[in-house]
């Protein structure tokens, strides 16, 4: 290869490695290019670990090689210590370190009787130099911090180096430590961020955690409630076993005035009502809700404490805090004249008014102790009659639709039922 | 004479630390196993061990059992990448004379194996 040539493959090598971004990889590319190329017996990379404020050999090729991460040399080893405490004042092309030359220091040194710490400083630095067997140490720095150190053998041919080639590993040395560098400076921010991932990552499992316990308390309150529910309905015998018809009723209507059923939070909330409406009514004495007979206006006095009641034994479902208001308006009326506190109009939660028609709708059909069940048509009578006055007027019209339209069904299912036992 | 033993499973180290302590007049044997030490052991009677600890087999730990109580004047330096203190205070408490750490200082183990030899001399 001629000398140009030669000089133009170094220095091709050495703009392909700046921009590799991964140090260990660029590590590795020098000193085999380094050995290769170049043609040393060996190389080999010191780089520094600042965890412990050391260098250690990382990688090694050629004919003496330093096994990786077996050797250290401490800030205080004669290398490391010459290196760190270069003049500041020397030229970028004499930053280095060759045997030949600290030979010849060492030659004058003893032509001159110099002695003492400067001698002593010199030898010990050939000691080392002889040890790792090197020929021209390169140091690596950025901005003025020792990074690493390249320690290289001698040519195979026995020829001293150019200076072409000292600056090409000049470049290489600097090059290898920015990238160490800003690949360590890289590695420090994606370790504190991931500090932080972890850390927000702990708090949200800790926030399901609390959400789902408090979940759990609540379903288990949901369930308790809903068992007292039962009880109330299995207690007076004439809404026994009708409460999933009136949830079915109250679902329909809701419907049919366009109340937002695929709304799975309202949906939650309006079946919940339907279901609980009566829940209060377990602190209504049995005397009273079992009584045969018309109530006595004391006894009705408290009967109607039974929504105010409900309300406050769904007070702990924060979860579902419109459950206890419309529980507790569900006897309000209308026109305002209801209880317990006299609300009229819109200012009446829209389930409570819901459950208000639903509910007198079945109270009419059922059978009581003293009374026969009536008619489906005679209880939308009485509906539309309290229409604007007890009721909410387009909540009865929805529920009379709604009502029809399940007639429709039946009907429908009954007939198809007489035509397959009359084909049989 | 001085004599070495070293002990590690890795080649490349094996023969790196050989050539260093050859260069400065030792005579150095070595040995890729526990076993291979044991044996090595018997023959070379070296005066002090480089002996590693983590290695396939018989590891550092029980080969150092090993030479204790067959040769309780031989000098162990364990050389091992372990640095936790529970295994530090076993090996010494196995009789180990030295606790080395790699990345190692070169300088520092020349002495240390110097000092040992130096003892053994004396008898202790």
């Amino acid at each position: 290869m001629t000398s140009q040539a030669y000089q133009e493959a170094l220095w091709n090598a050495a703009r392909t490695m700046v921009r590799v971004k991964n140090p260990r990889r660029l590590l590795k590319m020098i000193t085999r290019f380094v050995v290769r190329e170049v043609g040393l017996t060996h190389t080999s990379i010191l780089v520094h670990d600042p965890t412990y404020n050391r260098y250690i050999f990382v990688d090694s090729k050629g004919n003496f090689k330093i096994p990786t991460s077996l050797v250290r040399l401490d800030h205080d080893h004669p290398l490391i210590d010459w290196f760190s405490r270069r003049n500041s004042k020397l030229r970028p092309k004499d930053d280095f370190l060759g045997y030949a030359d600290l030979e010849q220091w060492i030659n004058h040194a003893n032509r001159d009787g110099v002695n003492g710490e400067y001698m002593s400083r010199l030898k010990r630095l050939r000691e080392a130099m002889d040890t790792l067997k090197a020929s021209i140490c390169v140091p690596g720095s950025f901005k003025g911090e020792l990074l690493g150190v390249l320690v290289l053998g001698e040519k195979i041919n026995k020829q001293a180096f150019t200076d072409e080639e000292i600056s090409f590993f000049q470049t290489l040395a600097n090059d290898a430590s920015m990238t160490i560098k800003t690949a360590r400076l890289r590695e420090d921010l994606l370790e504190r961020n991931l500090e932080l991932e972890l850390k927000q990552k702990e708090l949200k499992e800790k926030l399901h955690e609390i959400e789902s316990l408090r979940f759990k308390e609540q379903m288990t309150y949901y369930q308790i409630v809903s068992s007292l529910a039962r009880e109330v309905y299995a207690k007076d015998p004439y809404t026994s076993g009708h409460l999933a018809h009136v949830e079915r009723l109250g679902l329909m209507t809701a419907e049919e005035l366009g109340y937002d059923l695929q709304n799975q939070r309202r949906k939650d909330i309006l079946t919940a009502s339907l279901h609980l409406h009566d829940v209060g009514k377990i602190g209504i004495p049995d005397a009273i809700l079992k009584k045969p007979g018309p109530l006595t206006d004391d006894e009705w006095k408290i009967m109607r404490q039974h929504p105010v009641k409900g309300a406050k034994i769904l007070e702990p479902l924060t979860e579902f805090k419109e459950v206890a208001q419309i529980v507790l308006y569900h006897h309000e009326r209308y026109d305002g004249k209801g209880y317990p506190s006299g609300l009229k109009g819109e200012e009446i939660p829209i389930e409570s008014r819901i459950i208000s028609v639903v509910d007198a709708y079945h109270a009419i059909v059922s059978t009581r102790c003293y009374r026969k069940g009536r008619s489906v048509e005679v209880a939308i009578n009485e509906l539309q009659k309290g229409a604007d006055t007890q009721f909410d007027a387009k909540v009865v019209e929805a529920f009379v639709r709604a009502l029809q339209n399940e007639e429709a069904k039946k009907k429908k299912v009954q007939l198809k039922a007489a035509s397959v036992q009359l084909k049989h | 004479m001085l004599k070495l033993l070293i002990v590690d499973d890795e080649t490349e180290i094996c023969e790196f630390l050989k050539s260093f302590f050859e260069e400065r007049n030792y005579t150095v044997a070595i040995a890729n196993s526990g076993e291979q030490a044991i044996e090595q052991l018997k023959k070379e009677k070296p005066q002090v061990v480089l002996l590693d600890i983590k290695m396939p087999g018989m590891d550092g730990i029980q080969t150092l059992r090993e030479i204790k109580s067959k040769n309780p004047k031989s000098k162990v330096i364990m050389v091992t990448a372990i640095e936790t203190r529970d295994k530090i205070e076993e090996c010494l408490r196995l009789g180990a004379d030295n606790y080395i750490t790699k990345p190692l200082s070169l300088e520092y183990l020349e002495n240390d194996v110097k000092e040992k030899i130096e003892s053994a001399a004396k008898g202790n």
